[in-house]
């Protein structure tokens, strides 16, 4: 799966609308995205990549690519 | 003396007993003269559970029981083979993390399957004629989370519900035949199951450990109480949700 379509299934996933995150996108700047949001990130890794991200490893993320190298 | 708990010639299955509070039921009932069916999908674990059981007449089944059609021909040879089923435990399920947006129908139709749909089943198969001896006694593990809501558990919760909405019926419906049917209604207990729930959480306020005042339960708790349910002590109780919760729901 390319990047791009990683980044659209984490939009979709938050809802944001098409391109309005990229690699760079710092987290912490996203609309919403509290705790809810990024439990909503651990259950899309482990439901489309089969990879187990925990509460405390997810916290650590800072970007967008700190999500995308852990997809994988 | 007397001992309220003896279950010398009793014969009692446990679904999901490879770990956690089932594997701990397990190891109590053969320590109070039970003779335990075990069934789990985890054959190491059923054998290390296994290794710790007293006395003898144990057996062992590795299957899955999320597989629901697979569970009537499997309850007709435990019976053939061991005789009719004096208790039942249901201690299996899965616990997890997740948001209403990621519930689809896919998911929730598998939590619902193994964490009721197992539940109702075997108690279908177990209750037909000449399964089961009579005085038989069915507990099922629910949780605080079916009584009071929590974020993100919400298909978890509702098939804990489900169980003891199930039960209350069955208690009246097979009363006749001389059936008791009951859960146990547990909040955070140290298990392997409640260790990998944790790791999910992502900064959600979890405050079941702040309202459960007497700290956090360990297997044995419900064990216990399981027990008591499953003896002939209880024999007035049917139909009830007994909490073991360190006060959580009374808080």
């Amino acid at each position: 799966m390319t990047n791009k379509d990683k980044i659209r299934l984490i939009e979709d996933a938050l809802e944001l609308g098409q391109n309005t995150i990229n690699e760079d996108t710092l987290l912490g700047d996203i609309h919403g995205y509290d705790s809810m949001a990024r439990l909503t990130l651990i259950v899309l890794c482990d439901d489309e990549f089969n990879k187990k991200l925990t509460g405390e490893q997810i916290r650590e993320f800072k970007t967008v690519k700190d999500i995308l190298d852990f997809m994988g | 003396m007397i001992n309220p708990l003896d279950f010398t010639g009793k014969q009692i299955l446990i679904a999901g007993a490879a770990a956690g509070i089932g594997k701990e039921t397990a190891i109590l009932l053969s320590r109070l003269g039970a003779r335990v069916l075990l069934i789990d999908i985890n054959e190491d674990g059923l054998k290390e559970a296994a290794s710790c059981l007293e006395g003898s007449g144990h057996h062992l089944f590795c299957f899955d029981l999320s597989e629901l059609n697979e569970i009537e021909p499997k309850v007709k040879e435990i019976v053939l083979s061991h005789g009719p089923i004096d208790g039942f435990v249901h201690c299996l399920g899965v616990r997890c993390r997740r948001p209403l947006s990621m519930i689809t129908p896919k998911v929730l139709n598998e939590i619902f399957s193994l964490n009721f749909g197992s539940f109702l089943e075997l108690v279908r198969c177990i209750t037909k004629k000449n399964n089961f001896n009579e005085g038989l006694s069915i507990v099922g593990i629910s949780s605080v989370s079916s009584q009071k809501g929590g974020m993100s558990v919400t298909a978890y919760a509702a098939s804990k519900a489900a169980m003891d909405s199930a039960v209350r019926c069955l208690a009246k419906e097979l009363a006749s035949k001389k059936i008791r049917l009951n859960t146990v209604v547990p909040a955070q207990i140290n298990t392997p199951a409640y260790t990998s729930f944790l790791k999910m959480n992502a900064g959600i306020e979890d405050e079941t450990l702040s309202r459960q005042y007497l700290g956090m339960g360990e297997p044995i708790d419900v064990a216990n109480v399981i027990a008591f349910l499953l003896n002939t002590s209880s024999k007035f109780i049917t139909g009830s949700s007994i909490p073991v919760d360190g006060g959580f729901l009374s808080s």
